[in-house]
């Protein structure tokens, strides 16, 4: 078997923390799309949302109306705080642990979000000629980014 | 789940890509409360695959190998248990798993 070391592009594990390799634009576009996740999460009647909330009693209505009603405004507080730090974090050199969990949990809600507007399937390839080209470049990009932090953060 | 075509490819299946949690939890409250309940994961093609490895091992504290394993079984077969137990704590396990985006559902184990 080969061991084979990921090469950080755009976060890198330094000791405790993680360092973000992002060059300005780039962290002016995640501060956006924070704000942006912020205002949607918050709003909560963006019908792509319920991938963020997903049925956990598949055939059992009552139990699942009792977890909604348990969980959501949960699941809605976590989402909101990860944006904030997200926003807060958007310029900063390096994350701790806490912040770069924010930053997995940012990356991959706007990934569900948009991933269920463009109705993705697993076969979809990329066609720079098609009208949702951009969103679907956006959502490609955040799965880079998305995978980066994985990466990070399993060799912390 | 989708993941970077720059990484090496799992061979694909011709699985569908979504897969409509069809169980049948039957009704018999009485003969089915000494069941312990198991959590779900399904397949979705939004979600990438090291991302899901990652929450496995995050959450339930799994070996990279073992993480690996049922997030293949996820994205192969359509669906994994991945944890189980007393009613509460599949729902906690499941709130967590909904908590970083995965679809999880639990139901009570088949006989």
């Amino acid at each position: 078997m080969i061991l084979r070391r990921r090469k950080a592009l755009a976060f890198q594990r330094d000791g405790e923390r993680t360092v973000v390799l992002l060059g300005p634009d780039e962290r002016d576009l995640m501060a956006d799309l924070a704000r942006q996740f912020h205002a949607v999460v918050a709003d909560d009647d963006d019908p792509a949302l319920a991938r963020l909330y997903p049925t956990a009693y598949v055939d059992d209505r009552e139990r699942q109306d009792d977890y909604a009603s348990l969980v959501h405004d949960d699941l809605v507080r976590t989402r909101l705080d990860a944006a904030d730090v997200v926003l807060a974090t958007a310029h900063s050199e390096s994350l701790d642990d806490d912040e770069l969990a924010s930053w997995m949990q940012v990356l991959n809600g706007l990934r569900l979000l948009l991933g269920t507007r463009l109705d993705v399937s697993e076969e979809d390839g990329f066609d720079p000629e098609a009208p949702d080209a951009p969103q679907r470049a956006l959502l490609a990009w955040l799965g880079f980014l998305l995978e980066e932090t994985v990466g990070a953060a399993s060799d912390g | 789940m989708s993941h970077p075509p720059t990484l090496t490819d799992a061979p694909t299946t011709d699985a569908p890509t979504t897969n409509r949690p069809d169980v049948d939890l039957g009704t018999d409250e009485d003969v089915a409360t000494d069941r312990p309940w198991i959590v779900l994961v399904w397949n979705d093609p939004i979600n990438l695959m090291s991302y899901v490895s990652f929450v496995f091992q995050k959450l339930f504290g799994y070996s990279k190998a073992k993480a690996d394993r049922l997030m293949l079984d996820v994205h192969h077969k359509g669906r994994a248990v991945v944890s189980g137990g007393t009613r509460e704590k599949a729902e906690m396990d499941v709130f967590r798993l909904h908590e970083h985006g995965l679809w999880a559902t639990l139901q009570r184990e088949d006989r």
